[in-house]
């Protein structure tokens, strides 16, 4: 240290106190900030998969406010938070140190907990955070696999009470290449975390965002059971490729993929997801962080078909049927309904179709109900006489007419 | 004739003809036209989409415009949305700091570019004035990123602005729009949906799709990831798998273990890995790819181990020719040309003393390879190559690299 930064004899040690008091006042002054509300999907997601009591994990570039999550995470349920920082410890620490006793040929090795681990154990509950996983050495990534699945330290089982959740970079960003293999990939639920641009704009000007967290609703447990048990069912019933899917392309490695283990997570988070009455896009996190994007994706999508009405209630009451607004949504809608018809043709039946057409066209857009209208009339057998609310279909008449007005010009110029 | 545009109303009928022709035409885009909420407008000035699929349209545009190429507008719309013209736009304006009504006038245009040059034809017709690539000389097939990069200000018309798309092309929103908190709008999750479910129709119906679509189809939602991360990504895999690199061992005594008497601890041991790199320099490998593969592999091995010495360089085209320890990235000779076996690459490569922990091959893939598994990790570099049917009369079919080695598509 050089002469210059001695403090010179003038200054008393009065001085220096009052300095660093001023300093404190500084720092207390940036402290500082405000929060409001500001809805985060991330979050949410994040706070139903640690209820759900499945193991997490964060794919995140360094200092972007995955701490800062685990946090408020941790004050909303309420559990003490534990953060172990893998990078800096030993494969022992996690798999417990071997203490070599009097005889160890009688007595065995103990393998020894760290305190950290003890002192979870002891309180019986909380948060622990497996920080910066992806820059430890493989063998402590594979004692910390061995806590994360099997929720062991050496001779210490971690209660039902704590709860795991682990963050790490991404290949691209990570300096020695951390990469899950398939089997354990398939156990986390993998979430990528990404920062808000606005969020922390305004958060360095002094207002953060504070989340409001789901919460689970009693009255809706038997209720979402049941929706995520058929959720599941009903893809997986109709689509059996899916139920296994080993990523083979090198862009998709270390990421969720789908298994009997990942869906029977899924169908968990479902059933979470329902009884906080979360969004979809909350849903669609969680649903591709356990199942992959091509799987999560195809389950959504069932989900938006399985939200459609069913056809035989459409046909049971055409006059008063709901339609839904979108006009994808109605034209599969009305696709079902000609379909149902074409299962079991009967005239009652393909009535009640037409009915059905005519309450479409009134109240939405005629050029949907053109193909289902088409379909519906070749489905007319000999005695059956075409009803007079088909008049009302004129719309859709004149709307196709236009169109192959149009084909004819187009076709006529080439 | 024309009526005072204050008096008219929205053509909705000629609209929804439009609509229905473009679904004839284009029945794999059915689900995203149908989920377009139609909005009437008199403050847009033609046809407009907003980012939660909202698409407005101006009374006096419809009326102007025939059915056929009101039909090519709504496709040109709905591909904005489809291929995420607003959230990559946004992106490209962060990344760059791009900002101010211009350049989103620019992005608006670079995405038009994008895809007015292959949705028209077969059927859908392109409406009068929709402007292409070429009306600036720039090459067509592009992506809306790489035209952005390609012209500036003043290389353009004003009139080149044939249409505002809004905020569903370039991100900005307008004035006459209604917002994420409007009616009718669809959620983030609703929009993946149907571009999700545009995606599998599009993959599930291979024939009478446009090229452009079925790449679309194919990268909407796993966009192709930058090779150099992949190649890295599997090379420091590869190295620092146990065995290699750095891990622990109770070979030897560990520092902490004098601290904890009675307590074994195992200590953090370095071995360094062996990366042997086998480069095919057959005549189809370009200097350029060859060049920047390689940079790469060397700069991670460096790395990995930090002495240049466990870096051997091996050229091979059909004899493996030179061994050369790599003193200096920039100083490999490379020799050679003609047909290759790479085969007699891998031989020289694993009998080389002290052995190899990796094995790095760089090649186009136009040549056999070893029958049996080598004994250690292998990583393949692979340029990619047009499909190989356009040589299909030829008898040599060149096999896939095998399943045993980590392959990463380069370029």
């Amino acid at each position: 240290m050089s002469a210059a930064l001695i403090a010179p004899a003038a200054h008393t040690a009065a001085d220096h106190a009052s300095q660093l008091d001023i300093a404190a006042d500084l720092l207390t002054l940036l402290g500082e900030a405000t929060t409001e509300p500001w809805p985060n999907t991330q979050l949410e997601a994040l706070t139903l998969a640690v209820a759900a009591d499945l193991p997490v994990l964060l794919w995140g570039e360094p200092g972007i406010g995955k701490t800062a999550a685990l946090t408020q995470l941790a004050q909303s349920l309420d559990l003490p938070l534990t953060t172990v920082i893998a990078s800096v410890h030993e494969p022992s620490d996690f798999s417990g140190l071997p203490i070599v006793g009097d005889d160890p040929a009688e007595h065995g090795v103990p393998m020894a907990p760290p305190d950290w681990a003890v002192r979870l154990v002891r309180a019986g509950r909380g948060l622990l955070f497996l920080d910066e996983l992806s820059t430890a050495p493989p063998a402590v990534q594979a004692a910390l696999l061995r806590l994360v699945l099997e929720r062991r330290i050496g001779s210490l089982k971690l209660p039902p009470g704590v709860r795991i959740v682990a963050a790490a970079n991404p290949r691209s960003s990570a300096a020695d290449g951390w990469e899950l293999s398939p089997p354990l990939a398939n156990r986390f639920v993998h979430l990528q975390w990404v920062h808000d641009h606005d969020v922390v704009v305004r958060g360095l000007g002094g207002t953060w965002p504070h989340a409001t967290l789901p919460r689970l609703d009693p009255e809706k447990l038997t209720e979402a059971v049941a929706f995520a048990r058929r959720a599941v069912c009903v893809l997986l019933a109709a689509r059996p490729k899916l139920v296994h899917q080993m990523p083979s392309s090198e862009a998709r490695r270390g990421g969720a993929w789908a298994s009997p283990r990942s869906w029977e997570m899924t169908l968990r988070l479902i059933a979470f997801a329902t009884a906080a009455g979360s969004s979809r896009d909350v849903l669609s996190l969680l649903v591709r962080g356990a199942v992959g994007d091509g799987p999560g994706f195809e389950l959504l999508t069932s989900l938006d078909r399985m939200d459609l009405p069913d056809p035989e209630t459409l046909l049971g009451d055409p006059a008063g049927a709901e339609l839904p607004e979108r006009g994808d949504l109605r034209q599969a809608a009305l696709d079902g309904v000609v379909a149902a018809v074409r299962k079991r043709p009967e005239r009652s039946r393909w009535d009640a179709a037409w009915v059905l057409l005519v309450r479409a066209i009134e109240t939405g857009a005629p050029d949907l109900v053109v193909v289902p209208a088409t379909t519906l009339a070749t489905l007319r057998q000999e005695n059956w006489e075409v009803p007079a609310s088909i008049e009302k279909l004129a719309g859709v008449v004149s709307v196709s007419q236009r169109a192959d007005r149009a084909a004819d010009l187009v076709q006529a110029r080439r | 004739m024309t009526v005072p545009a204050a008096d008219q109303k929205l053509d909705l009928e000629k609209l929804f003809a439009a609509r229905l022709y473009a679904v004839r035409v284009r029945p794999y885009l059915a689900t995203a036209l149908f989920a377009l909420h139609i909005v009437e407008s008199r403050r847009v000035p033609t046809m407009s989409v907003d980012r939660y699929w909202r698409c407005y349209v101006s009374p006096a545009f419809v009326d102007s415009m025939p059915v056929e190429e009101l039909a090519g507008v709504l496709v040109h719309e709905v591909s904005h949305l489809l291929r995420d013209h607003h959230g990559r736009g946004e992106r490209f304006a962060r990344e760059h700091e791009l900002s101010g009504p211009g350049e989103r006038l620019r992005m608006n245009i670079a995405a038009d570019f994008e895809i007015n040059d292959d949705i028209f034809g077969d059927g859908l017709v392109r409406p009068e004035g929709a402007i292409l690539p070429a009306d600036i000389d720039l090459p067509a097939g592009k992506l809306m990123e790489e035209y952005l990069r390609e012209f500036r200000f003043g290389t353009y018309t004003p009139g080149m602005a044939w249409l505002d798309c809004g905020s569903g092309a370039d991100g900005l929103e307008r004035e006459w729009e209604l917002g994420p908190l409007g009616a009718d709008g669809l959620s983030e999750q609703q929009r993946d949906g149907v571009r999700f479910r545009v995606a599998q129709g599009i993959i599930g119906r291979p024939g009478n799709v446009p090229e452009g679509w079925r790449r679309w189809a194919q990268e909407a939602f796993h966009p192709p990831q930058p090779w150099r991360d992949l190649l890295g990504a599997a090379l420091r895999a590869a190295v620092s798998a146990p065995g290699v690199g750095e891990d622990y061992t109770y070979g030897r005594p560990a520092r902490r273990a004098a601290g904890v008497p009675g307590v074994i601890l195992p200590s953090l041991r370095r071995t360094p890995p062996r990366v042997s790199v086998i480069i095919d320099t057959s005549g189809s490998v370009s200097d350029a790819e060859l060049g920047s593969a390689l940079l790469e592999v060397t700069a991670i091995s460096r790395a990995a181990s930090g002495r240049r010495d466990l870096l051997t360089v091996l050229i091979c085209d059909a004899a493996a020719r030179i061994a050369h320890p790599l003193c200096a990235a920039e100083g490999i000779p490379l020799v050679g040309g003609g047909g290759t076996d790479l085969r007699t690459g891998f031989a020289t490569a694993l009998r080389a003393q002290p052995r190899p922990d990796v094995v790095v091959v760089l090649t186009d893939g136009q040549t056999p390879w070893p029958e049996t598994k080598p004994w250690c990790r292998t990583v393949v570099g692979l340029f990619r190559r047009a499909p190989s049917w356009r040589e299909g009369d030829s008898d040599y079919v060149p096999d896939r690299p095998p399943a045993w080695a980590r392959v990463v598509e380069i370029g």
